[in-house]
């Protein structure tokens, strides 16, 4: 793996791209983030999801968000009651990462959302 | 009805701290499936939640372990804002249809990279940039 600058330009750009992701389907982007780190610049799992947690604490998607606000696609009494559950779920989740099989349950989760994802290709476009 | 969403919402979260995600991933289908939200509605809302540090517990217990690389991040929050206004501006006027038929395709991409895993054989390579990673930091 290339050092330095290059390899710092190679992760901003990777993040960029993760950003447009993003913004397009207006997710946090670690989704992406998470195996491109972990396929491209040879972070383990584990450090992959930490970066991935610490560049998501500053409001990335503050941009994207605006967008969507304009044109009225925000929900705010929904966001607001989701909002408590998601910070104390993560840190459930943080002190079982520790104690689980990673592989196992990536894969128990890549598999719900590959389905997730045929039925919702289907469902837009099956008509 | 708000007990519902407090629980999705408690759910989501342990997925975020699990897998290192910021869980829009699964709060957008949720909020299409669950709320019968519109599509765009469902990713606005996404949007909204991940605005304040959600991921800040989960990371907590990352940091205690050394398992983040700072430097990395602050990078790829930049490369995020930069690419997550592009985003915005391409998905809003897109109909809610293809939106969602998009976001399924997505979800098929995210899940097969999801799957993939740094092979054995690769292990060398990753500990070995994990040396060079603490190297730098050490110097610094």
């Amino acid at each position: 793996m290339v050092d330095g600058p290059m390899r710092d330009a190679g992760i901003f750009g990777a993040a960029c791209l993760c950003g447009v992701a993003s913004g397009l389907f207006g997710i946090g982007g670690g989704t992406l983030l998470v195996p491109f780190l972990a396929l491209f610049f040879a972070f383990a799992q584990h450090r992959a999801q930490g970066t991935s947690l610490i560049a998501l604490i500053p409001p990335t998607g503050a941009l994207a968000f605006f967008a969507y606000a304009k044109a009225g696609y925000v929900s705010w009494q929904t966001g607001l009651l989701l909002i408590p559950g998601v910070f104390a779920g993560g840190i459930l989740g943080g002190w079982l990462a520790k104690r689980l099989n990673p592989r196992r349950m990536r894969q128990v989760f890549a598999g719900l959302m590959f389905a997730l994802g045929m039925w919702q290709a289907v469902a837009a476009w099956a008509r | 009805m708000t007990l519902i969403v407090l629980l999705l919402g408690l759910a989501v979260g342990v997925l975020v701290g699990l897998l290192g995600i910021g869980g829009g991933v699964v709060l957008v289908p949720a909020l299409v499936y669950l709320l019968h939200m519109d599509q765009h509605l469902a990713q606005g809302t996404s949007l909204f939640i991940l605005l304040p540090p959600v991921g800040l517990g989960a990371l907590r217990e990352y940091w205690k372990q050394g398992q983040v690389d700072l430097r990395a991040g602050i990078l790829c929050a930049l490369g995020m804002l930069v690419g997550g206004y592009l985003g915005g501006l391409i998905a809003v006027p897109l109909a809610s249809r293809h939106l969602k038929g998009l976001f399924g395709c997505f979800l098929i991409l995210a899940a097969v990279l999801l799957w993939q895993k740094p092979q054995p054989q690769n292990r060398i390579a990753i500990s070995a940039g994990e040396e060079s990673a603490r190297g730098r930091r050490s110097n610094a």
